[in-house]
């Protein structure tokens, strides 16, 4: 007699062990439940305007902004360890593609979605296509991230088609197979949409004159945070990765990945951080002493508000930069889990805080005499669209670990190495 | 966006801008429609099946993928890296040549010496007017018992060598049989007739090399033996450690004699379905 117990082995590649199909819904249930209360905190604000939020004419930019630009650094580990692998042939970290497409599809498909909200007339959104304003930042953010996230869907296609049953069907293995051949094309378009997102997004910031909190000097058209953007996103993609696989092995209690992988990926975001922080110090040191006197502002003004002192800087440059740069880089901390862990979460941190800092600090210090230091509190609109876009993180995430080979490419299932 | 459009202007950082655009965009184009053009070719020049096929192989338990000359005893350990299909390796002939030295002890299965049998459990047997007689084995016969329903293609249908051939259905379960080779189909029969399908086998039968990818003589016997082994292993009982029986012969309709086995495991293993 057939067994009518439900089940979903049919689906979970071979080899793979997974845990029961009940408990896997049980472990959804409340990602779901968040998720719901965010697609009907976006539909409010859909449907009602964005006066369910707390921003303003003022206060244009908000959590929303501050997430876009966290989710966009952090899933840059998706097109760098791409570039890394498919340009520059480290084959060595091609276990961990996978999982570096779907989390980078993940952030990258969370924070469209968290746009076309934000933009309040989603339905218009292709205006931005039609009429583009090509003096703009925006534009090429908008025309960088449109295809980006297309390039990433299609790198997430043969994930997807690798599926058990999936694969069962002659069509599909084989337009699997061709895709994958041509997927160092998608790379290497990849790189060079996400390098001027990432850069563009900073660039944003930077040629505000009219806020000389982030208003910085430059190389040509592009100030300097167009490449302080780029380095952050690339220095903290790696140490991302390190952060999420982690998190499955704990979560699932599988290794997953050889330690020598993360001392890599850890090693690479070490010296990228350092490289950052570096360089990031030239820009403060430049932009205390002659971008800002020359708008008029001495540095200490945009210090002496509560909340965004001094400490706020230290803690972006120092304590979430250099001392994660060491750790990461350094053979011993990054031999060591609770180090390795510990420095890739102050690497995500700090990456966090200077787009937190860039976007909230910067609108909310005043600029004219008669301004007044802004304060925001994010609706629970907001934060309740920015809890669904983490939910649907972590469902799609869910979805793709138990039903793809998110991880290695082993040569046969005797040879599975982790049980994926 | 396009001359013509309100907002466009032909200066030099908005053509450059659109242009770099539309660069990004025709070459992701260009890539999906390349990938879906290779698809399309390779089905047609009867890749397709044979791309899918090595993929699937490539899957393979290691302990499934071992080479023919081991199960004979020629050599002690090699795994095929060909994906079976000994018509294209260059180790074949090599290997082919030295004595075989596997056991032969009783099986308590029927094996014909007159057929050819694929790693899928099916059997060939050539006929005298240039076609072939298809069917599966008498291990597979005695796992499946009767299918509850069998899809068999229709004649004149072109099959290609590891192919779905047929399906089986039995109790909720699907099995896909694989092809032996490639041909078409010139007849349809069923579990009563005791074959499935008639085949025109695309290459002559005269050509020795039509048939070498399938086993004969002592390999069967050493794949055998190990596939016995395999499924003693995996039916074991519930809440038992796994164990080899020192004698007896596999019971017919095993399907239905032990339902509560992980059937989906044992049914891929026997079929290599993926």
């Amino acid at each position: 007699m057939a067994s009518t117990v439900l089940t979903d082995a049919r689906w979970i590649t071979r080899g793979a062990e997974r845990i029961s199909l009940s408990r896997f819904l049980l472990w959804l249930s409340p990602w779901a439940v968040l998720l719901a209360v965010g697609v009907y905190a976006a539909a409010l604000c859909l449907f009602y305007g964005l006066n369910q939020t707390n921003m303003d004419n003022r206060f244009a930019f908000g959590l929303w902004i501050f997430l876009d630009l966290g989710i966009i650094a952090l899933g840059a580990g998706a097109f760098f360890t791409g570039f890394l692998v498919y340009i520059l042939k480290r084959v060595e970290l091609k276990p961990i593609l996978n999982t570096a497409v779907v989390v980078g599809f993940i952030c990258y498909s969370g924070a469209v979605a968290i746009l076309m909200i934000d933009v309040g007339q989603p339905l218009r959104a292709w205006f931005t296509f039609w009429h583009p304003n090509t003096h703009s930042m925006l534009t090429e953010v908008t025309f960088c991230i449109s295809c980006y996230l297309l390039v990433l869907s299609l790198e997430y296609i043969p994930i997807l088609l690798r599926n058990r049953q999936l694969r069962r069907l002659p069509s599909f293995l084989v337009f699997e197979h061709q895709l994958h051949k041509l997927v160092p094309v998608l790379a290497a378009v990849g790189t060079l949409l996400s390098f001027f997102h990432q850069g563009s997004l900073g660039g944003l910031y930077g040629v505000l004159r009219g806020r000389p909190f982030a208003f910085r000097d430059g190389f040509l058209i592009w100030p300097s945070t167009f490449f302080l953007f780029i380095l952050s996103a690339i220095a903290s993609g790696p140490s991302f990765l390190v952060l999420i696989i982690a998190t499955v092995e704990k979560v699932t209690g599988r290794k997953l990945v050889p330690q020598e992988l993360y001392r890599r990926l850890a090693f690479i975001s070490g010296v990228l951080l350092a490289i950052y922080v570096a360089v990031k110090c030239i820009d403060t040191l430049v932009w205390l002493n002659y971008t800002s006197p020359a708008a008029g502002f001495a540095p200490w003004q945009y210090y002496q508000h509560k909340g965004f002192g001094t400490p706020i800087l230290f803690a972006e440059i120092i304590l979430l930069g250099l001392l994660p740069a060491f750790l990461l880089t350094f053979r011993k901390t990054a031999a060591s889990k609770p180090w390795l862990l510990t420095a890739a979460a102050m690497a995500c941190a700090g990456v966090l805080l200077n787009r937190f800092v860039l976007t909230v600090q910067t609108l909310a210090l005043p600029t004219l005499p008669f301004d007044d230091f802004l304060q925001y509190t994010p609706s629970w609109q907001e934060v309740a669209s920015f809890a669904g876009v983490i939910a649907y993180g972590v469902i799609v995430y869910s979805l793709s670990y138990r039903y793809l080979p998110l991880f290695a490419a082993p040569k046969g299932r005797d040879s599975h190495v982790s049980g994926n | 966006m396009f001359p013509g459009i309100d907002g466009f202007h032909w200066t030099l950082g908005h053509v450059l801008f659109l242009s770099l655009f539309f660069a990004v965009v025709l070459t992701i184009l260009v890539t999906v429609a390349s990938a879906a053009w290779r698809t399309s070719r390779d089905f047609h020049s009867h890749r397709a099946i044979d791309l899918w096929w090595r993929s699937q192989f490539a899957e393979l338990p290691v302990s499934d993928r071992r080479c023919r000359h081991e199960l004979a005893g020629r050599v002690l350990s090699r795994t095929c890296d060909n994906a079976f299909d000994c018509r294209h390796c260059e180790k074949y002939s090599q290997f082919a040549v030295l004595p075989a030295t596997g056991n032969v002890g009783p099986l308590g299965l029927d094996y014909a010496d007159d057929r050819y049998y694929h790693r899928g459990h099916t059997w060939v047997k050539p006929e005298e007017d240039g076609t072939v007689s298809v069917g599966i084995d008498e291990l597979a016969a005695r796992l499946v018992g009767t299918p509850d329903l069998v899809s068999l293609p229709e004649v004149g249908q072109g099959l290609e060598v590891n192919q779905t051939a047929w399906r089986m259905k039995k109790n909720g379960h699907e099995i896909e049989v694989r092809a032996p080779l490639e041909g078409t189909v010139v007849g349809i029969g069923g579990p009563k007739e005791g074959w499935y399908l008639k085949i025109r086998p695309r290459l002559e039968l005269r050509e020795p090399a039509t048939l070498r990818h399938l086993l004969c003589g002592p390999e069967v016997h050493g794949w055998m033996s190990r596939e016995l082994e395999r499924l003693q292993l995996q039916l074991h009982a519930p809440n038992t450690a796994p164990a080899l029986a020192d004698g007896g012969v596999l019971m017919p309709d095993l399907m239905n004699v032990v339902p509560p086995a992980d059937w989906d495991t044992v049914l891929a293993d026997t079929f290599l379905q993926g």
